[in-house]
């Protein structure tokens, strides 16, 4: 079974608590009428879809609802870490050592 | 002015008292259900957080422990079941009311779930393994301590699970759901035997 930290509760749990939530770390533009077309696609749409670590938002939807980030390797199904949301995207290459 | 609502069971006529299940030895379990005299749930903002404690203290006269660990005083039960956010319960009829004049917007949200959610209590030898086979928790002792409350869900239906004993543990379930949930409970029960109280 895959488990999730959710540093909220600070526990590790069994996935179906869990929601994905798309990609993380994107900024709703301050003001979206000043966006093309294209602009605007680009924020509703276009993902990285990495092949790899993902910086990606999930929900404790069972358990105390609230949003987190997390980076996730999208080849092994492995959690690299989870952090809380506002926090900053984590350094990949210190998580890639301690993988090691 | 009519008489005060009377409290129906949701699930009348489907836990009904008995023995069921494997009846060749003593019941592995029994369950019961309860129905909360006062079930409420506040929320704080993030700053806020602290003045809720207070404002919770000063209602109820217990004193919210930190994590998942349950604050029990009297009647009175004080579950986590979140960031900044916990079931306050008593056997009183005007909790809510209470903690609304204590708690203003200013500090924090609170809603009733007096009528929203049903106790279903479950007790007994196997009660670990009962749960265990449907719920994706560890119930051991170890994982899951007397005095400790758990958020979770069986397949869709959200659970708040408190452990009250050794052998004894109080899931607090959406009432819609319950009846769902009883058959589930009940189906899971049947091969260690169980009686209903």
């Amino acid at each position: 079974m895959l488990l999730i930290h959710c540093p909220y509760c600070d526990e590790t749990l069994p996935e179906p608590e869990f929601a994905y939530a798309g990609e993380a770390h994107i900024d709703r533009p301050a003001d979206p009428q000043q966006l093309s077309d294209e602009e605007w696609r680009d924020f509703l749409f276009i993902r990285t879809n990495a092949k790899g670590p993902h910086y990606e938002r999930w929900r404790h939807i069972n358990g105390c609802a609230r949003f987190f980030n997390a980076v996730r390797d999208t080849v092994s199904d492995k959690f690299l870490t989870t952090y809380k949301a506002g926090e900053a995207r984590p350094d990949l290459a210190k998580l890639l050592e301690g993988q090691k | 002015m009519a008489d005060a609502i009377e409290k129906v069971s949701p699930l009348h006529a489907l836990a009904e008292p008995g023995r069921f299940g494997d009846t060749s030895g003593e019941p592995g379990v029994g369950l019961s259900e309860r129905l909360c005299d006062s079930l409420v749930q506040v929320q704080a903002w993030p700053d806020s957080i602290s003045a809720l404690k207070k404002a919770v203290k000063s209602v109820t006269g217990a004193s919210i422990k930190p994590g998942n660990a349950v604050a029990t005083k009297g009647d009175v039960v004080l579950m986590s079941t979140g960031p900044g956010r916990w079931l306050v319960e008593d056997e009183t009829d005007d909790l809510e009311v209470r903690l609304r004049k204590a708690i203003g917007a200013d500090i924090g949200a609170v809603t009733a779930l007096t009528h929203a959610r049903t106790v279903v209590s479950i007790s007994g030898e196997r009660c670990e393994w009962v749960l265990a086979s449907g719920i994706a928790l560890d119930f051991s002792a170890d994982a899951f301590p007397v005095g400790t409350a758990k958020l979770s869900h069986h397949h869709e239906i959200g659970l708040t699970i408190h452990r009250t004993g050794d052998q004894a543990f109080d899931l607090y379930v959406v009432t819609s759901m319950v009846r769902s949930f009883w058959g589930w409970i009940a189906r899971a029960s049947a091969e260690v035997g169980y009686t209903v109280s």
